[in-house]
């Protein structure tokens, strides 16, 4: 770290650094490369495959699945099966999600975090299928059914996530705030929430990647409309390539919330803090 | 004012002392949950929902084969199907294990592998088992081989990102000092590559195995006419609530007994070499998350980080 002492002007770039820059540009093309050669050689694959190995009923290829979206589009139950869903998750997670964080913060009392650390582990280690099919069996097709379900598989994560951010926070600033006698309620607004701001975040597209799963399962088992229904229908009528449809355009648009939106935003939100936004 | 808040505790004595130990909120537990339990039972209008002692009473004549019930003439009680459950989550477990563990050294060494596979590790790693059990189901059958590709599938993405991290996480400066020393290869094998993989290859083997869990019993109750899964379904299907309650507290038991069992004391052994964990703890969520890039930046030396970032430029695998 010595070069630091004596930086160049910005703009003149030394001979070594031009040398790690080519390099990286080699590296950057070589990857990319890589990255289309195994889009290429899966989706090659797959192609192949159906008709070849698998019927062409069985495993649609994925030329076919494309070109079966626009008759989807068209037969009008995509966007409503879309907002079905996303109607579910937005309930059940959004309870899951205020549970998760109040109770993470509860945790930091030692006799709360007692009181449900084997509901935690319970709701991280047991099956999402185990809670659909006991809130189904006791409510029926209610709402309190798949809210039950949801709420118990996603909440442990975003506790964990938020209680790890508990165990981090900065004691100094704590110990100071006491010692200055800033109230409880000033504190947590103050020091504790913005310190788990980004934990918080962590919490949220963990629990949003589990979350949609096990509510397109509560729907195959108790829904007549949105994804998971649609694709127990399609299955079952032997539909297979509006079945892979619906999985693929779930599943993009799910991921899309996920990686993209929710990062960006948490980006964004943390531009202050070098170290998160990384 | 701060120190007599914090001392007030340690000054109460006997019973006061004991009721406010964490100890005791855990033992409090079930009892909280057996009264919402007998809450929800007095209180909601659902003529099958069961008490407590119903449930229990099922789950002993399960337990001890009194109940009557056979489910099939291949199987007939709960062990049977548990049995058929975890052989399928073995044979699974072990190839998702080899397979993983190929794909991921390989993408912890060589960068092109690396990007060959990122993408669609990470799509397999995010595809619900629903969608894994009704293919398999349509495709395979009801045999074994559902299952336990179901399984497969499940886990594989655990290993590849947990072995892969693993690799990329071994000291550099270990290896350029053996290689400076003529340490010979399978020396550092041993006792440089394997410890620093062990904790990473311990997360995958405990992730593999309960999302491979999860995967499995999801497919056994769309592909399969046996096994755990099938079991709550069938119990599901005759509308016996305290039969599907039953076993989810089956399924609850196993999953706890395999934790505190197996996976601690084995942790245990495996981190024996280190004080500390944190690095596991990171590995666990690391599916693309930006937590743990943090997490590194944050642990590692400013100048490391420009060493590092010189050394990518060279090929690593050239």
């Amino acid at each position: 770290m010595a070069t630091t002492l004596e930086q160049p002007a910005p703009g003149a770039r030394s001979a070594e650094e031009e040398r790690l820059l080519a390099l990286q540009k080699r590296d950057t093309r070589r990857k990319w490369f890589w990255r289309i050669a195994g889009y290429v050689v899966v989706l090659g694959v797959w192609e192949i495959a159906s008709g070849t190995i698998l019927n062409e009923n069985l495993l649609p290829g994925p030329i076919r699945i494309i070109e079966t979206f626009p008759d989807l589009i068209e037969s009008g139950r995509f966007f409503s099966s879309f907002a079905a869903t996303l109607t579910r998750i937005g309930i059940g997670f959004g309870l899951s999600f205020v549970i998760g964080i109040l109770l993470g913060i509860f945790t930091q009392s030692r006799w709360v975090e007692g009181f449900f650390k084997d509901a935690v582990t319970i709701s991280l280690v047991s099956p999402g299928l185990i809670w659909a099919l006991t809130g189904l069996v006791i409510w029926g097709f209610e709402p309190q059914g798949w809210i039950f379900a949801i709420v118990m598989t996603t909440f442990a994560l975003v506790t964990v996530n938020v209680a790890e951010g508990i165990r981090a926070l900065p004691k100094d600033l704590i110990d100071m705030s006491r010692a200055f006698g800033v109230t409880n309620t000033r504190r947590q607004r103050e020091i504790v929430i913005p310190f788990l701001a980004p934990f918080i975040f962590t919490a949220l597209r963990f629990g949003f990647s589990v979350g949609w799963k096990v509510t397109v399962l509560t729907e195959v088992f108790s829904s007549n409309e949105g994804i998971g229904f649609e694709m127990r229908v399609a299955s079952q009528l032997f539909r297979m390539d509006e079945f892979f449809t619906w999985v693929l355009s779930f599943f993009i648009f799910a991921l899309f919330l996920e990686k993209v939106v929710l990062q960006r935003y948490e980006r964004k939100f943390f531009r202050w803090r070098a170290e998160v936004a990384s | 004012m701060a120190t007599v808040v914090s001392q007030a505790p340690l000054e109460e004595q006997g019973l006061m002392r004991v009721l406010k130990s964490p100890r005791t909120a855990r033992i409090l537990f079930p009892f909280a949950v057996l009264a919402v339990w007998y809450f929800i039972y007095y209180t909601i209008d659902s003529r099958i929902f069961p008490s407590p002692q119903q449930v229990l009473e099922f789950m002993w004549e399960e337990v001890t084969l009194t109940s009557g019930i056979s489910y099939g003439s291949v199987v007939e009680n709960l062990y049977g199907q548990f049995a058929i459950s975890i052989m399928r989550l073995t044979i699974g477990f072990f190839v998702a294990l080899i397979m993983g563990t190929v794909i991921g050294l390989a993408m912890g060494i060589s960068k092109a592998a690396d990007a060959f596979f990122h993408d669609w590790v990470m799509a397999v790693l995010a595809m619900p088992a629903l969608v894994w059990a009704l293919f398999l189901g349509l495709w395979l059958g009801f045999g074994n081989l559902g299952p336990i590709l179901a399984v497969i599938l499940a886990g594989i993405p655990f290993v590849i990102i947990n072995v892969r991290e693993g690799v990329r996480n071994t000291p550099k400066d270990l290896f350029d000092m053996a290689h400076a020393f003529g340490v010979p290869q399978n020396k550092v094998t041993r006792h440089v590559l394997l410890p620093s993989l062990m904790p990473f290859f311990f997360a995958a083997i405990r992730y593999a195995y309960a999302i491979g869990w999860k995967g499995l019993v999801i497919t056994e109750v769309f592909a399969s006419d046996r096994g755990m899964g099938w079991t709550i379904k069938f119990w599901y299907d005759a509308h016996r609530a305290h039969g599907v309650i039953g076993y989810a507290l089956f399924f609850v038991i196993f999953a706890l007994a395999l934790e505190k069992l197996v996976f601690d004391p084995l942790a245990d052994r495996a981190f024996k070499w280190r004080p500390k964990i944190d690095v596991v703890e990171m590995a666990e969520g690391d599916f693309g998350a930006v937590a743990s890039e943090g997490f590194l930046l944050q642990e590692s030396e400013a100048d490391e980080v420009v060493s590092m970032k010189s050394m990518e430029g060279e090929p690593r695998d050239g």
